[in-house]
């Protein structure tokens, strides 16, 4: 990690200051929209750790300063005298007053707003400081993740030192208000690969940030591919950071808002620059600098193989999307003067890798991800597109998209995300989906009626006579039969077995079995054996349906009984008493029971699965043993 | 609204609420398609836009059919928010859905935050008025205290299913101009009461 940046260089001041970003967000898997969870933790942190206060308070002072690095030298030791610090440093003393005052107001206002990335910054600057402590004092803990350790910190850093935090908070707004205003507290840039991924959605199913999505669709095209300038020029840096503030606002529109390839390429750099980790996540970095300087090329491929399975699933699409795209930039050589070689020398710094590794995975790419394919992405509609699609499936892909859509704005105004454009794209998106809804109603409701029609002339075409008697006779003969439910309608698969067979008997005489309503061929008819499976088989299958009807009703009425008594309960107050002893258990074996039980559930619930369509199975075994049995009987 | 980015019609938002089945999305259907659809299908949002005459001025309507059930009140905010006129629907044929109609009269007033939100006290079913479980006394006393009007409606037949949209309609508009005079002019006292949309304003 002992590299330089050349951008860092042009624009140090710019670039410590959007480190302050990048740092903060290392919260690596937790989610925006489900605040619950860390809320959990706090109470017995408060008791458990009350006793660390005074020792985090020496480094406070350290801690405000290291907000100032860059992602790069937080893997360093803390060397207070990196020239870079002092520069964001002073706008801070300038400013700090009426900042502050800001930012008392902003306090006040939810917290899912402005004060999320500062929480996360305190957390990740104690992180490191903090660690050490801890290993002395709480030995236990060292087997929590690091996510809970930080959702952990952030609880406390919730409830004290508010100082501490105003004055972080003057810096990071300092250091933003330089280059943009974020409207809300819910950046794209300088979060996790799975907050990015969660926060700007492709909705095509593709877990990619929309934003690096767009760059490399752009990049992706033949004459940018082909333009020497890609992955060489800078772009202006207003214009860069112009793109930032849209995509972290979310206000960004491609059709208004053309990009051109020195910006997409450095949205790209800047995006990745900005991760608070590797892509290739700080546990595994290593070992896969290991394989790259393995010598033996074939090996190398399987054990890189093996390496990206372990990568979140985000991680590698990302990865996947990148490699291929500069697998893609690199078949272009003949025109943008860029092979393997230079472009691993450009970018891997950018990406947190080594040269080596990134010409290995460079050279791999294609057999590393088979299974990904660089799709220019096809936004949901929007009212000004020109029209739905026809075709149902297109349709259903529409409504798929249109759907994720409307969840994210969903999640994204209920953790407060409100603005009038938000509101008028809620009702746009509501609408696109019931139109598709109406549309794809009306499609399968044309398909019925051309299968109607469609059975109605293949009926037409046979004498129709003796076929609808001896099916009344079965469904009405039935009745006397002891079946449970007599079945009133007969399902269009069901139907399809038996017409054909009526239609053939049509011409040859045919009794009906007097006991069971059976039609009942001449012996010496060959259709004689199936005609009578099939209507065996059918009464069999009917019956298994009844039975399972039966069975769905008396769950129904198990789910209303229940849902009664829930409520009956809700309405009682609740007690208290139960939850205390719970609680005793240290956090480790809190933790480990939890862990115990969400996996045998899980183990459980897979079981359940099994035995159910193992008893599936069996039961369909049963009839077709049933069916031969009733056989012999003719 | 004053700056609604179309220069076209005015657009007017109207939301469906109520219970369950009380026939929310049978009265949007009707008014918008001129259909009935006799067999019920669980809404979980639906939103249309029509443009009508509204006293000889071209305007359009948006309507959002929301669903009755609790299971989806979660997204039921950000809806209400949004909307500037509403339309309360029960079943006169069912007691508890009129009984329900407060608790969403509530919510409304609590994610509006104005006492005199555009709204209208809608009972269904007027046609099945021999199964009448709310006698139509206690609905205009309801309406009464509410200072809300109260109409009958069937989406069966049609009837009055235009005219609860159309006066709605006619609230929500002068509503607004009431509003684009308060912000030009003088009368604070509606702001107080209606801070949230004068801050968007």
């Amino acid at each position: 990690m002992d590299f330089d940046s050349p951008e860092e260089k042009e624009f140090p001041g710019l670039y410590a200051s959007e480190a302050v970003d990048a740092k903060s967000k290392k919260s690596k898997e937790e989610s925006d929209y489900s605040e619950g969870d860390h809320e959990k933790h706090s109470k017995k942190d408060l008791i458990g750790r009350r006793k660390d206060k005074k020792e985090k308070g020496k480094d406070r002072g350290y801690a405000a300063l290291e907000g100032e690095s860059s992602p790069e030298e937080e893997l360093d030791t803390k060397s207070p005298s990196k020239s870079k610090k002092s520069k964001t440093f002073k706008f801070t003393s300038s400013k700090s007053k009426e900042k502050r005052e800001k930012s008392r107001d902003k306090e006040k206002e939810p917290k899912a707003t402005e004060d999320e990335p500062v929480q996360k910054v305190k957390d990740k600057d104690k992180d490191k400081d903090k660690d050490k402590e801890r290993q002395h004092e709480e030995k236990e803990h060292k087997k929590k993740d690091k996510e809970r350790k930080e959702k952990d910190k952030k609880d406390k850093s919730d409830k004290k030192d508010k100082k501490d935090k105003k004055s972080k908070q003057t810096q990071l707004e300092d250091a933003a208000g330089v280059e943009e205003v974020l409207a809300l507290g819910y950046p794209i840039f300088g979060v996790s690969v799975s907050l990015a991924t969660e926060r700007s959605r492709c909705h095509d199913g593709i877990d990619l940030p929309l934003v690096v999505r767009d760059c490399i669709d752009f990049l992706q095209q033949k004459q940018s591919l082909k333009c020497e300038q890609i992955y060489k020029v800078e772009p202006i840096k207003t214009r860069l950071l112009h793109y930032k503030r849209l995509y972290n606002n979310r206000e960004h529109d491609a059709t208004v808002d053309e990009l051109n390839i020195p910006t997409a390429c450095s949205l790209l750099k800047l995006f990745f620059r900005e991760l608070p980790e590797p892509v290739l996540t700080t546990d595994l970095v290593a070992r896969f600098e290991e394989v790259a300087s393995h010598p033996k090329v074939t090996e190398q491929q399987a054990e890189l193989q093996q390496l990206l399975e372990q990568l979140p699933k985000c991680n590698r699409t990302l990865l996947a999307w990148m490699m291929l795209h500069f697998d893609a930039v690199i078949q272009q050589e003949r025109y943008n003067k860029l092979n393997a070689q230079s472009l691993a020398m450009l970018l891997s710094p950018t990406l947190q890798m080594s040269h080596r590794l990134m010409v290995a995975l460079l050279c791999h790419c294609t057999n590393l991800f088979p299974d990904v394919k660089l799709i220019k992405y096809v936004p949901p509609l929007t009212s000004t597109s020109p029209g739905l699609p026809d075709k149902p499936e297109d349709i259903q892909l529409e409504l798929r998209k249109q759907d994720s859509l409307l969840s994210q704005i969903h999640s994204e105004m209920n953790a407060g995300f409100i603005s009038k454009k938000r509101e008028e794209q809620l009702w746009e998106v509501q609408r696109i989906i019931t139109q598709l809804k109406r549309k794809l109603r009306s499609c399968e409701k044309k398909q019925e009626r051309s299968i109607d029609e469609l059975d109605s002339s293949t009926s037409a075409q046979t004498p129709a006579q003796p076929a609808p008697p001896p099916q009344i006779d079965t469904v009405s003969e039935d009745t006397t039969d002891s079946k449970p439910a007599p079945p009133t309608h007969i399902t269009p698969a069901e139907e399809q077995l038996e017409e054909p067979s009526f239609s053939e008997s049509s011409e040859i005489d045919y009794t009906i079995d007097k006991q069971t309503g059976y039609l009942l061929l001449p012996k010496t008819s060959a259709q004689r054996d199936e005609l009578l499976r099939l209507q065996i088989e059918y009464d069999e299958l009917m019956n298994w349906q009844n039975e399972l009807k039966t069975r769905i009703l008396a769950e129904r009425n198990e789910v209303f009984r229940l849902k009664q008594l829930c409520e009956q309960e809700m309405l009682k107050p609740s007690v208290v008493g139960a939850t205390s002893q719970e609680q005793m258990p240290g956090d480790g074996d809190y933790e480990r029971i939890i862990e115990h039980y969400t996996r045998e559930n899980a183990l459980l619930e897979h079981k359940k699965q099994m035995l159910g369509m193992e008893l599936k199975e069996e039961r369909r075994a049963c009839i077709a043993l049933q069916v031969e049995l009733r056989m012999q009987q003719f | 609204m004053s700056k609604k980015p179309t220069a076209g019609p005015a657009l007017h938002k109207v939301i469906m609420v109520g219970s369950g089945g009380v026939g929310k999305s049978a009265l949007t259907l009707q008014f918008m398609y001129d259909e009935f659809v006799e067999d019920y299908e669980p809404t979980k949002a639906d939103s249309y836009r029509k443009k009508v005459v509204l006293d000889g001025e071209e305007v359009q309507i948006d309507i959002l059919d929301t669903a009755g059930q609790e299971d989806y009140a979660a997204i039921r905010d950000n809806y209400f928010r949004s909307g500037e006129g509403f339309l309360c629907v029960f079943s006169i044929t069912d007691d508890e859905s009129f009984q329900a109609t407060q608790e969403f009269r509530e919510q409304i007033l609590r994610v509006k935050n104005d006492e005199s939100i555009p709204f209208l006290l809608v009972g269904n079913k007027c046609d099945l008025n021999d199964k009448r479980k709310v006698p139509l006394s206690e609905c205009q006393l309801r309406a009464q205290q509410w200072s809300v009007p109260y109409v009958e409606t069937s989406a069966k037949t049609r009837e009055n299913v235009d005219k609860v949209f159309f006066d709605l309609m006619r609230e929500i508009r002068s509503r607004k101009t009431e509003d684009s005079k308060a912000t030009s002019g003088r009368a604070k006292d509606r702001c107080k009461k209606r801070r949230l949309k004068c801050t968007l304003l």
